[in-house]
């Protein structure tokens, strides 16, 4: 088994496909370096790959405003990103930043689209795991927005329950 | 309390390459608030006496929603700085160099209550954490937090009640805080006090005519102490209406979430002095006593029967809640806590009590640390818990007596 389609069987993504399926693909990715404070996309740019990490640490973050990024999250080796890009034409919905100099796997819009035509058993067992952890990173959205209303509500004073007022009521 | 949420922004400087992190914990971010209480002609603020612990306590009022919350000395001097100008950071670093120390969780427990008493210029609706941690609760804890919700149904409470009083103190009702009343009561009381003792031999022949019919007696006697449970509520209140204060609320309730019974509600009597306190919590328990006396002198001018029996019951009853209600240590805010409480300077007397004992044991171990409210506090507990203890045994002698086989 090549280095790649060994770092390949190790991605969620890819966890349902065999191994020449694997060995189908990994013709396909094209490798990508990046150093430590590059950006690899940003929010708004245009949208056509998914990219898989080998080696170093991505942040992903949204703009809030100036100079202000509000960190959405991380992905370390085995993890992947992007993979809007695969089905949706709209721009980057964040920026991926590098935090630690990075070897990324990239795959493009256009070879994911040439595996769903000579390859559609592949693309089904791909898009089945997509589905999968859309689920999974829609219910981490949901914590991150409750987390975020919790810093808000915390740090504008509140208090979780009632406070109890002063009174007295003779009986 | 929880770890303060926390939130990681990313920033880059204009020009270079790279970026920086930072984590911001939510009380960090709270620091550069600055909080503003409303306009000034919408609240008051009344010291009260000094109490036997030492301390000052202030009562603050809303004067728009009419809301009253305690401070202690040192959220008092919290409140004087809340004027928008100082932040959080400022007022905890003014606070640190007047005291000597700083809890951060003090001003964020003092900045809910006054939130919730609306005495902070608002921020929005924070509700939304509570009904979040509402939908987490376990299921047995919902099933009796629901129960409870539907014994808490049965309170309710008169509106305009200020307005009636109002209108009854002016047509009539300030004559009951004349002295003249008070010494006819003290006069009726003494009379009734000598018809009650030479009818105390007859107690046993009262109690079996009484006992004779159970159910009328006892229909009777719950009539006759609803009405002068209502009667003793409205003195309450007329009291506090004869010292021009407020009255909230008069209603049905259940006192300390259990014993079912009327009340008004005198907070705006806090503005006022300890004296009028104290008159407003007496002038409750006159009532028992006005309306027993006149039941034992009808008693003893009554010809010999049930009528008798029932009338010498009624004082008896009357007389003994009178009692009960001027009792200070019975673990229940009846009026006798009241006027101890007000007394000794310290209006919350019963809950930093009961906040103190789960603390008892360890606390006893070092006494020298225990300060003078705490063991006024001690003393509270250990005169109540000795209370309830005698009482309770007194009546199980009391059933013990009622069934034939224990003897």
């Amino acid at each position: 088994m090549s280095p790649l389609i060994d770092i390949l069987s190790r991605v969620v993504l890819f966890q349902d496909l065999d191994a020449s399926a694997l060995a189908t693909l990994a013709p396909l990715l094209i490798a990508k370096k990046f150093a430590a404070g590059t950006v690899i996309f940003r929010e708004l740019d245009d949208s056509d790959a998914l990219y898989i990490v080998e080696k170093g640490t991505i942040v992903v973050s949204k703009h809030v405003s100036g100079d202000v990024d509000m960190v959405l999250t991380r992905f370390a080796p085995g993890d992947f990103f992007g993979e809007m890009g695969l089905f949706d034409n709209a721009p980057r919905s964040a920026t991926a930043n590098v935090e630690t100099d990075s070897l990324l796997w990239r795959l493009d819009r256009s070879v994911f689209h040439d595996i769903f035509s000579h390859h559609p058993e592949m693309a089904a067992k791909i898009c089945y795991r997509l589905v999968t952890i859309f689920i999974e990173r829609l219910r981490v959205t949901n914590e991150q927005t409750r987390d975020a209303i919790r810093w808000g509500l915390e740090a504008t004073g509140y208090v979780s329950g009632n406070q109890s007022l002063f009174g007295r009521k003779s009986t | 309390m929880a770890e303060p949420a926390k939130l990681q922004l990313l920033t880059r400087k204009p020009g270079e390459t790279g970026f920086q992190l930072h984590e911001i914990h939510s009380s960090q971010a709270h620091l550069g608030y600055r909080p503003r209480r409303i306009a000034d002609e919408f609240w008051a603020i009344t010291a009260q006496p000094q109490s036997a612990g030492g301390g000052r306590a202030y009562v603050l009022k809303n004067l728009q929603s009419d809301r009253y919350l305690l401070l202690d000395s040192k959220e008092f001097y919290l409140w004087s700085l809340f004027d928008g100008s100082h932040s959080l950071e400022e007022v905890s670093r003014s606070f640190h160099h007047q005291f000597g120390a700083f809890d951060y969780a003090m001003i964020r427990l003092l900045l809910a209550k006054l939130y919730q008493a609306g005495l902070l210029v608002e921020r929005g609706n924070l509700g939304l954490q509570q009904s979040l941690v509402r939908s987490q609760t376990k299921f047995w804890a919902m099933g009796f937090s629901s129960a409870a919700k539907y014994w808490r149904r049965i309170a309710f409470t008169l509106p305009n009640a200020d307005r009636f009083c109002s209108t009854i103190y002016r047509y009539g009702g300030y004559l009951l805080f004349h002295p003249v009343t008070l010494g006819l009561t003290l006069a009726l009381a003494l009379l009734a006090g000598i018809d009650a003792w030479r009818l105390s031999p007859q107690t046993k022949q009262f109690a079996q005519l009484l006992a004779a019919t159970p159910w009328f007696s006892g229909a009777l006697m719950m009539a006759a102490l609803l009405a002068v449970s209502m009667m003793h509520v409205a003195v309450h209140a007329l009291a506090c209406k004869s010292y021009s204060r407020r009255v909230r609320e008069i209603g049905f309730f259940l006192l300390q979430g259990v014993l079912p019974t009327f009340y008004a509600d005198v907070t705006d009597i806090f503005m006022s002095t300890r004296k009028a306190r104290v008159i407003v919590d007496l002038a409750g328990p006159l009532v028992e006593l006005f309306w027993g006396s006149v039941a034992f002198l009808l008693a003893y001018h009554s010809p010999p029967g049930v009528g008798q029996a029932f009338l010498f019951g009624i004082g008896v009853v009357l007389w003994e809640g009178a009692l009960i209600n001027l009792y200070p240590f019975s673990f229940l805010e009846l009026d006798g806590y009241n006027i101890v409480a007000d007394l000794l300077g310290m209006p919350t007397l019963r809950q930093q009590a009961l906040a103190l004992a789960p603390q008892l044991p360890r606390r006893l171990l070092h006494p020298c640390s225990l300060t003078k409210a705490e063991w006024i506090q001690i003393a509270y507990l250990l005169l109540c818990s000795v209370s309830v203890l005698i009482y309770l045994i007194a009546h199980l002698d009391f059933i013990r007596s009622l069934l034939p086989s224990w003897q």
